[in-house]
């Protein structure tokens, strides 16, 4: 594989003298290749802009250590570290000696993609390897000449290249160095020789996350900052119509009022002050219409909107129009990302260049943003992204990032600006609320014959800012409201999908796993009722459905190993009861096995047992943290969780009223088992999210004969 | 002006006494490690500990800090030398996206001042802040954790 | 060691200009003014029993009685609702207790309530679901009160800032002010003081 020599690029550091591998490579290659493997399989995210441009990946000073700059962000799901491991593998350095921090898009390395859909790992297995491999190599020719012995004959061991009886670090060896040969793309490791990939390292910014390290946008600071306030509707559909400032004017600290076409900030001195102005400002927001939850719920119904068959096997429509059709249907609600850090931004915009640092996961499309709302070119905005607090879809839209380069470039100083909590709530991108139709025909054995599953959804991906408009027309159904809405049981010889979808007043968009977490629900409680009505045990009745390929086999070998783990019962212990589902999201199944009890009205999750087979996992230890991070996540919204439309606004405001999942909630055993069923690491950060609330569901109906179909759960 | 003690050292602001003191350490003293989740005593990410109590600074006025002595994370204790609490949530690998945790450890050393070894309920009524990320099972075990770590300290002293 | 380090920072800062705490009755509450509106009283009885009335009206308000919880769960909100994340009576002792979110006064920032010596009435003096006969021979059981005289409890009732605090009760989360109790202060303070010197009779209906 040939290099280009002129993407290497050397350049003086604190330290010392560094060099930086520039590597246009991976655009041509196998992160493109991968991305478009992952369009081909409709389960996958499948948006990228141009990654034509040269990246920049690794920083090497001369106290020998290597600065990996990351063009994904780590949100808490891990992959910083998987990224270190893959890394430390084929440069051969110890994990301590490599550090990993998020590329700034003025280094160069900027991905097109946004970080999520659990892509991350997956997407770098090979690309993030073979750029190591190319490095350590370069390292050993050069390494090689200072030691004065042929390449050959030299080894690299924990940072340090050694032959004739001498050595040299990385960091002497790239001293001076201005011309590297850029050896051919070397054979990977072995993976029986891994030291770090498949280990359970643990997690790299674990001390700086326990110390209390600055590291998120909300610690971010520049000198001479101000503070900036955006006045936002609090209605559905409420559109900016001009405000009157005249209390403002002159209030202590008020440095400048910015009103733009679209939106009204404030900027002050400090935070307190500019909160205090936002408050006496008075803007006129039209609205059309006043909304309520019955509104949305009458919306979001199967048989309204747009539909499309997403899948279709054999003649359901055929097999259903017959007598003994069961049906049932399911219903979940509007749910809230409420991750714990607001969305902020700092902005300095300077006469020829701009400087932005933020949470964000869309790195590449927030500077697009703020450099044409800015008119600038996107060459001259950096993004700073930082560590995440919290992300789950919610930072896909960086309107914020806006905001504050405006308020900047208005007042010429850095300004700071974020989301206040009751906005976080309101003005939030939620997980759109949904619908699901089931109907399924048991033939005289008590195999299922026919079986449809027909949902209705608001936006996920539609009208995302990440998919162009266009996407809709290409692709006919949201391919975010489709997470985990196909049947996965190939063996039954009728089946299909049906997806309906309609854009509600408010913005509704990702939420970790999209649709996953309803369609799941839905489906999985389905499978529970029929098998009930088969009279069969209801894991041999998913056995008996599953087709005989790798996907079936794989769903297979996790079921049976989550049944065995949890020694599955079917029969309820007076209060208590398993209940059990499975679902397979972005390739990667997963099992859970919950185990609850039911007091007076309160449902409690004592145990889950999980298994999951990833294909691969990079770090076990951290893929057992998605799974048991996914677990409360999704028992929080399956029990909890509710946003509801009150006159037109979206509440609750706060956590508290907005129910979650707190520690007395939480399973107090998770029992996790993660199956490497491929070689190659798939999708880690989401997948464990489908099962859960049917699984509960599933137990809830054991104990108490009521079949909750609607989230959160909540018995009569 | 308002005088207090932060992690050892006596400062003096001079502040509205009404603004309230997780501003004042965030913005004014730029201790960034205690966080802004709400602003409304809801999530605990910004709970610190004064004269020893675990306190909600979003929701405490700073004039009521005068004269006491105020710990944060970053007071609590350092990778050299940490606090119980600090290693055991270090040793389980407790973190995630990590912006809930310095208020859930900082509760969780207040509960250890008080109750040297808590029971499951003990836990449950007293860690009442929100994680998004799920890290309570994980947060259970090193609370226990570091209840051992102490007992053994203490023994071992 | 204790190092000194002087800080100036003049910011300024600028206190919430609104008048967050202003009255507000409901028509309904303006109605139970006027029904109970000063008017020939024929009997000490009878005034006796407007002024309990009217005591009454303020310590059946959820301002009273969400700290007076009969199930050791203290209730928020107009709405009596249980105090969210599950706060019970076991947290008062507990290093999560009612201080680490409410301080001495109520805090417009956060919208949490405040006032000296916040806490949970103590347990005998459990007031919710109960009568205002019920409530009332509670108050004056000196089992119950504390050994508390009527004097002590009419010094209580029309003294403690806690009790008070029932008139300035501050905004909630969003800004908005709380409901005051449908009687104001001074006809409060008025009637305890009444019914109190005119021998604290219970009513038996």
């Amino acid at each position: 594989m040939a290099i280009s020599r002129r993407k290497f690029v050397v350049r003086t550091l604190l330290g010392g003298t560094g060099v930086m591998l520039g590597a246009a490579y991976l655009g041509r290659n196998s992160i493109r290749r991968s991305i478009y493997e992952m369009a081909e399989s409709p389960d996958m995210l499948s948006y990228m802009g141009d990654v034509s441009d040269p990246l920049m990946w690794f920083e090497i000073s001369n106290d020998n250590k290597v600065v990996l700059h990351s063009p994904k962000v780590e949100m808490g799901q891990g992959s910083f570290t998987s990224m270190v491991q893959m890394a430390a593998e084929e440069l051969e350095m110890d994990i301590e000696q490599i550090s990993i921090v998020h590329a700034e898009t003025s280094t160069g390395n900027i991905d097109g993609m946004s970080t999520g859909g659990s892509t991350t790992v997956a997407g770098f297995w090979q690309p993030l390897r073979e750029l190591s491999a190319t490095m350590r190599e370069m390292l050993k020719i050069e390494g090689a000449k200072k030691l004065g012995v042929e390449p050959g004959d030299v080894k690299a061991n924990r940072g340090t290249i050694s032959g004739g009886g001498k050595s040299l670090t990385y960091g002497e060896i790239v001293d001076g160095v201005s011309d590297w040969e850029i050896p051919e793309t070397p054979v990977l490791k072995d993976p029986k020789d891994f030291k770090f990939i498949g280990k359970p390292i643990r997690r790299v910014d674990v001390e700086d996350k326990v110390y209390g390290t600055p590291m998120f946008g909300m610690d971010a600071s520049m000198p001479d900052m101000l503070y900036g306030a955006v006045v936002r509707p609090d209605r559905i559909g409420a559109r900016y119509n001009g405000a009157d400032i005249s209390k403002v004017e002159g209030m202590p600290g008020v440095v400048k009022i910015v009103k733009e076409d679209d939106f009204v900030g404030v900027v002050a001195k400090s935070l307190v002050e500019a909160e205090n102005a936002k408050r006496v400002i008075k803007v006129d927001w039209k609205t059309d219409r006043n909304w309520q939850t019955s509104d949305i719920e009458a919306a979001i119904q199967v048989g309204k909107g747009d539909s499309m068959v997403i899948q279709k096997t054999g003649d359901t429509e055929g097999a259903l129009d017959s007598e003994g059709v069961i049906m049932a249907e399911y219903k979940s609600p509007i749910g809230a990302h409420a991750q714990l850090e607001p969305n902020g931004a700092v902005a300095h915009v300077e006469s020829d260049k701009a400087t932005i640092i933020m949470s964000t996961q869309v790195i590449n499309m927030t500077r697009s943003e703020v450099a044409e709302r800015i008119g600038m070119d996107a060459e001259k905005v950096n993004i700073v992204p930082t560590y995440l607090g919290g992300g789950f879809g919610r930072r896909l839209h960086t309107p914020n990032a806006m905001q504050a380069a405006v308020m900047s470039k208005a007042v010429g100083k850095p300004v700071k600006c974020f989301f206040n909590r009751k906005e976080e709530f309101q003005k939030d991108t939620f997980r759109p609320p949904t619908h699901h139709q089931l109907k399924a025909k048991l033939d005289d054995n008590g195999n299922i014959e026919a079986f449809e599953h027909s949902f209705a959804s608001g936006d996920v991906m539609f009208n995302s800012a990440l998919v162009p408009g266009f996407a809709g027309t290409v692709l006919g159904a949201d391919i975010g409201a489709t997470r985990g809405a196909r049947v996965q049981y190939g063996a039954i010889p009728n089946h299909r999908a049906v997806s309906w979808h309609v854009s509600l007043p408010f913005a509704t968009s990702w939420w970790r796993s999209l649709g996953l977490l309803a369609n799941t629900f839905a489906i999985e409680s389905f499978m529970d009722e029929l098998a009930i009505k088969a009279g069969k045990d209801p894991i041999q009745f998913r056995l008996d459905h599953l087709q005989d390929d790798e996907a079936g086999r794989r769903l297979k070998t996790v079921i049976e190993k989550a049944r065995d783990m949890a020694r599955y019962q079917d029969k309820a212990n007076g209060n208590s009861a398993m209940g059990f589902a499975c679902s397979t999201d972005a390739g990667t199944p997963c099992a859970h096995v919950a185990e609850v009890s039911v007091e007076g009205k309160e449902i409690k999750v004592n145990k889950v047992t999980c298994t999951m087979d990833p294909g691969f996992a990079v770090n076990p230890d951290q893929v057992k943290a998605q799974c048991e991070g996914s677990i409360i996540m999704g028992m929080s919204a399956s029990m909890f969780e509710r946003m509801y439309v009150d006159d037109s606004q979206l509440r609750p405001t706060i956590y508290g009223p907005y129910k979650m999942a707190l520690m007395r909630h939480a399973p107090k055993e998770i029992d996790v088992e993660i199956i490497n069923g491929t070689g190659k690491p798939g999708a880690v950060g989401e997948p464990p999210l489908g099962p859960i609330g049917a699984a509960i569901a599933n137990a809830v109906f054991r104990i108490t004969g009521q079949r909750l179909r609607e989230m959160p759960l909540t018995l009569a | 002006m308002i005088s207090f003690t932060i992690n050892g050292q006596l400062l003096m602001v001079d502040v509205e006494g009404d603004t309230p003191l997780l501003w004042v350490i965030r913005d004014l003293l730029d201790m960034k490690g205690t966080k802004f989740g709400c602003g409304k005593a809801a999530c605990g990410a910004c709970t610190i500990h004064v004269d020893g109590e675990a306190v909600r600074s979003c929701s405490y006025a700073v004039k009521y800090a005068e004269g006491k002595s105020i710990t944060t994370i970053e007071g609590l204790g350092t990778a050299d030398n940490p606090h119980p609490v600090q290693q055991a949530w270090v040793e389980e690998v407790v973190p995630q996206c990590g912006y809930c945790q310095p208020g859930f450890m900082m509760a969780t050393a207040a509960l250890l001042n008080k109750n040297p070894n808590p029971s499951d309920e003990d836990i449950d009524k007293n860690i009442i802040n929100v994680c998004r990320c799920g890290t309570y099972y994980r947060m259970r075990k090193a609370i226990k954790k570091a209840a051992e770590i102490n007992a053994n300290s203490i023994t071992n002293s | 060691m204790k190092k000194t380090l002087f800080l100036t920072i003049a910011i300024g800062i600028m206190l919430t200009s609104i008048s967050w705490v202003t009255a507000r009755y409901s028509a309904e509450e303006l109605s139970i003014e006027v029904m109970t509106e000063p008017k020939e009283v024929n009997s000490t009885q009878e005034e006796s029993e407007i002024a309990f009335n009217k005591m009454m009206d303020v310590l059946t308000h959820q301002r009273c009685i969400n700290c007076h919880p009969s199930d050791n769960v203290p209730k928020q909100g107009e709405d009596r609702h249980p105090h969210r994340f599950g706060i019970t009576r076991v947290n008062s002792m507990n290093a999560t207790n009612c201080n680490t979110c409410h301080q001495a006064s109520n805090n417009d920032y956060s919208g949490v309530p405040g006032a000296p010596e916040w806490s949970l009435a103590p347990e005998k003096m459990r007031w919710e679901g109960l009568s205002r006969i019920e409530i009332a021979q509670s108050m004056m059981n000196p089992e119950n009160n504390g050994n508390r005289t009527p004097e002590d409890v009419m010094h209580h009732l029309t003294e403690h800032e806690l009790v008070l605090w029932a008139w300035e009760p501050g905004v909630d989360a969003e800004g908005n002010p709380r409901e005051l109790p449908p009687v104001p202060v001074d006809e409060y303070i008025e009637a305890v003081k009444t019914w109190i010197e005119l021998g604290a009779v219970i009513p038996t209906e």
